[in-house]
């Protein structure tokens, strides 16, 4: 493994039977899974064993699944190519010397290698979209309140979502019939429309990966193919070409409030974090700082234990939220993110009332050098110019292979209504 | 809404009115502000813990325990990933309150992120209520020397209770260490707010004792527990020139003046000597023309002292946000839904109309729910004014020197019954089911008809004290001769014969009768 695809190397066996009996299934290392410890990619929990498992660990024990290991991620959740994290890069298996994308870099790239034949990731921003992009394979973010978050340590709550990996659209959904569905721990989750009753086997999100996109209308926003690499916005139409041939018409439609996503996203999801990491301080699990009787007061044992914890991007993250948070700027940051996305909530509306799907490049760039990114985390914000204005929304998005520029992968990002998931699954199937 | 700002503030920001109910509406306080008088103003923040069987956001039991993080789980320890759950008999116990105050409920209620770093905080933040609290602009009636009147609460929300420290070796900045205990972390929490309405130390302890009778009414609450109660008070001194002519004193005025918010108060006592040991310290070092700091202030029970936190108090800053993990939850129709017993002050007036009970029995009638409860079910069975003595007089008394509640002997009061039952029905003496048999009830937990049994107290049937007057008559020549020659006090050492013959168990006052009627004969 040569990769670096797992952070901790650990078979959980499942049921004997289920859905998913026989198959093996990687999970990032932010979901937690009793026993074995959950990292996060950071210092922090680097020995943190949780006592409990996450609602979607226990279903997939359930299923039958076995868990093979827990895989590298960006530090908390905070990075788009996994190189944030405290344990190290992973490769892309897909594309050598290549970052696998992130934050959930590990799984997908679990997945690419074979090491595992499905993958569990969360996506706060796109950290599910943008590794299966980079790696060549299949993801899946689902709409907020489908899939629990009981157990996967909080980067941007009202944000994220955990969501599959496969290497076919058939695949990833088979996963997802597992993990969707509402949890009592999590008051957030809702029964899709319709109801579970209607949720029968027919109607699974696998058996919705038909390929059957005849009379299917995709809306393509204009202002996400801006300042796209080239080769991606190829590899794109090729794709939107292909479903034409297929019965799909597409139009262009637009979405003038995106412009402002990444500011908005990055101010909630960092407010959100500054909360959210607030419980690392060293007590009741972590890292601790010093010995005992070495800091005079907690305060300081506190910022001990986080200064030495943290890693660089966390750290930011954590100061900007704080600061966005602040009585003075509140209303300038957090609160005029808030009416952003209430915006782009309303434009993605409207768009997905002329079309079924909407369809982009899911990342407008192929996948970075190993190392290059590292130093301008302004260009890695941007890279999520596509994939965070769905997290805005709340609604579901699969990023399906496309083909290759230069020899590197591509991805496209289909974007439903909220809950409309077999739509995205049936689109997605009939890129493959 | 003012962003991340402080509670306390929005507290001052009210213009103040004092409000006695009636048609002397600004009379009281007209009288008491004169010109050269420093006025005492107060306001309170009341925490308390609702009686719910389990946490505010997860399902760990509240019980009190005396093993250190028995009641935890990855919810209320904040572990990783964890994530709060409504417990809805928290909001139903907030929505009774809310009725009882007469405040405005809203349509929906949402939760809020008050974030600081404290020790016995598992989560750096705590789970509260911002700008939609469950409860806003309701009120209290209270009685203070007799008058009548509403004080203002100007909110009361949700939230949830932090963990406790125990500082070993030491107080909080002497210990060797501190042991954090979560046991108590998410213990459902009321936070009450009122308008700085009170101008006295013991107006607050009314209202307190008021307050902590309506909770108990309404079944939300236990006095009993430890750490049940917890206020928090702020307490400013203003020239008596500054109120206008209705004694009002305005939001320049108070805002001028320096407070101390004084913590660590947990009861209504405590509340009362805590602001007037306050106040006297303010009023002194005002009128030796110093400064009053605006202060943070510990009470210190033991010492009957409030002391300075020392550490200059910085303006606090939050950062309140939504908390995402709680979606908002819809509680217009609960307000319909939920009901609430008769409060104490309406039923106090019903017992003084209804029983034609005077204030005082009526007070003590309905002290606490079950008090009453108990006193209507004696009332309406056999008659009102013997209940109120059995009740208030007897049981209470009894119940006090031993240091016991109604409560305690819930499971008895049957047994209570019964015994005014025998009384009522004239079986024995009031004198006896008083001293004999209702202490030997609660010493040693038998039940009354066999204490009545064991020591004979049944009251002896007529025939047998008609011979035993016989019997003394016979018996007493002489003082038989001093009675007819005119001393009527000898029939007093007849009646003590008969009494002793029977045991003490015939009524002294039926025995005069009978010895008359023999010896007329
Ligand atoms: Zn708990």
């Amino acid at each position: 493994m040569s990769e670096n695809i797992f952070i901790t190397d650990e078979t959980i066996a499942g049921d004997d039977d289920g859905p998913l009996a026989g198959k093996t299934v990687a999970v990032k290392d932010n979901i937690s899974t009793e026993g074995v410890r959950t990292t996060c990619g950071s210092k922090m929990l680097e020995e943190y064993v949780p006592p409990y498992d996450a609602t979607v660990v226990s279903r997939l024990k359930d299923a039958g699944a076995t868990i093979v290991g827990k895989t590298n991620m960006d530090e908390f959740g905070m990075g788009t190519t996994t190189e944030t994290s405290f344990f190290g890069s992973t490769d892309n298996p897909a594309a050598p010397g290549h970052v696998p994308g992130g934050s959930s870099g590990g799984s997908a790239a679990a997945v690419a290698a074979d090491e595992a034949d499905l993958a569990l990731g969360s996506d706060t921003g796109g950290s599910i979209r943008c590794p299966a992009a980079f790696c060549g394979v299949v993801g899946i973010k689902p709409t907020y309140g489908l899939v629990s978050r009981y157990g996967l340590v909080a980067y941007g709550n009202s944000l994220e979502q955990i969501g599959p990996f496969g290497s076919s659209v058939e695949e990833a959904a088979s996963l997802l019939d597992v993990i969707a569905g509402p949890d009592e721990r999590d008051a957030t989750t809702r029964e899709p429309p319709g109801g579970a009753e209607n949720d029968t086997d027919g109607k699974s999100y696998a058996s919705a990966a038909d390929g059957d996109v005849d009379g299917l209308t995709i809306g393509v926003p204009t202002e996400l193919l801006e300042g796209a690499d080239e080769g991606v916005v190829e590899t794109f139409w090729d794709a939107i070409e292909d479903l034409e041939a297929q019965g799909a018409t597409y139009e262009e439609v637009s979405l003038p409030s995106v412009e402002h996503a990444v500011e908005a996203y990055y101010v909630i999801a960092m407010s959100e974090a500054s909360s959210n990491l607030a419980r690392f301080d060293g007590v009741r699990y972590g890292h601790a700082a010093g010995e005992k009787g070495e800091n005079d007061n907690w305060n300081e044992a506190f910022s001990q234990a986080r200064k030495e914890g943290f890693g660089d991007e966390v750290k930011r993250r954590i100061l900007l939220g704080t600061y966005a948070l602040s009585a003075g700027y509140h209303d300038k940051y957090y609160k005029k993110a808030q009416d952003a996305r209430a915006w782009v909530k309303q434009d993605f509306d409207e768009a997905l009332s002329e079309a079924d799907v909407l369809a982009s490049p899911t990342m407008p760039v192929p996948p970075f050098e190993l190392g290059e990114s590292l130093e301008d985390p302004l260009t890695m914000y941007l890279a999520d110019a596509n994939t965070v204005p769905v997290n805005l929304a709340n609604l579901p998005a699969i990023s399906v292979p496309a083909g290759e520029t230069d020899g590197l992968p591509v991805g496209v990002q289909l974007v439903g209504p909220a809950f409309g998931e077999r739509e995205i699954i049936r689109a997605g199937s009939a890129l493959e | 809404m003012c962003d991340g700002g402080d509670w306390q503030m929005a507290v001052v920001q009210i213009p103040l009115r004092f409000t006695p109910v009636g048609s002397n509406r600004h009379s009281m306080t007209a009288q008491t502000v004169q010109q050269g008088d420093l006025v005492t103003v107060i306001g309170l923040e009341v925490h308390v813990q609702l009686e719910t069987d389990t946490k505010i956001f997860c399902r760990c039991s509240t019980e009190q325990t005396d093993d250190p993080n028995e009641n935890v789980c990855p919810v209320c320890l904040g572990l990783p990933g964890a994530l709060p759950v409504l417990n809805e008999g928290a909001v139903e116990a907030a929505v009774k309150i809310g009725k009882a105050i007469d405040a405005e409920i809203p349509e929906e209620t949402r939760f809020h992120r008050k974030n600081y770093y404290y020790p016995d905080l598992p989560k750096n933040f705590q789970i509260t209520q911002y700008d939609e609290p469950i409860c806003q602009e309701g009120e209290l009636e209270i009685s203070v020397e007799g008058e009548r009147r509403d004080v203002r609460i100007e909110r009361a929300h949700l939230e949830e209770d932090p963990g406790s420290l125990q500082h070993v070796g030491g107080s909080i900045d002497t210990a060797d260490y501190t042991l954090v205990d979560y046991n108590r972390a998410g213990t459902p929490l009321m936070e009450i707010v009122t308008a700085p309405d009170f101008r006295s130390a013991s107006e607050v302890r009314a209202f307190l004792a008021e307050l902590e009778e309506v909770l108990e009414y309404l079944g939300v609450f236990d006095a009993g527990r430890d750490g049940s109660l917890r206020i928090d008070a702020n307490l400013s001194i203003i020239e008596g020139e500054e109120a206008d002519e209705n004694g009002e004193i305005g939001i320049d005025a108070l805002e001028a003046a320096n407070r101390t918010e004084v913590k660590n108060i947990s009861s209504h006592k405590g509340a009362e000597k805590a602001l007037a040991y306050e106040e006297t310290r303010q009023k002194n070092a005002i009128k030796r023309g110093r400064v009053v700091e605006q202060e943070t202030r510990h009470w210190d029970e033991s010492r009957g002292i409030t002391v300075s936190m020392r550490s200059k108090e910085e303006e606090k800053d939050y950062r309140y946000f939504e908390e995402a993990d709680l979606p908002p939850l819809r509680v217009s129709h609960w307000k319909d839904e939920i009901s609430i017993p008769e409060l104490p002050t309406a039923r106090r007036e019903r017992f003084r109309s209804e029983y034609d009970l005077n204030e005082e029995a009526a007070s003590k009638l309905t002290s606490t729910k079950q008090v009453a409860d108990f006193y209507e079910t004696i009332a309406d069975e056999f008659d009102p004014d013997l209940a109120a003595t059995w009740v208030a007089d007897n049981l209470l008394g009894e119940l006090n020197y031993r240091d016991m509640e109604i409560t305690d002997i819930e499971d008895r009061l049957e047994e209570v019954t019964r015994l005014v039952e025998l009384v009522a029905e004239d079986e024995i003496t009031a004198k006896n089911a008083r001293e004999t048999v209702l202490r030997d009830m609660l010493d040693d937990e038998q039940d009354p008809d066999s204490i009545v049994e064991e020591a004979g107290l049944g009251k002896t049937d007529d025939d047998e004290v008609q011979s035993a007057v016989v019997e003394a008559i016979e018996e007493n020549p002489d003082a038989v001769e001093d009675y007819e020659s005119g001393d009527d006090g000898a029939i007093n050492f007849l009646v003590g014969q008969v009494m002793q013959k029977t045991g003490g168990s015939a009524d002294p006052g039926d025995v005069n009768q009978l010895l008359r009627a023999e010896l007329e004969k």
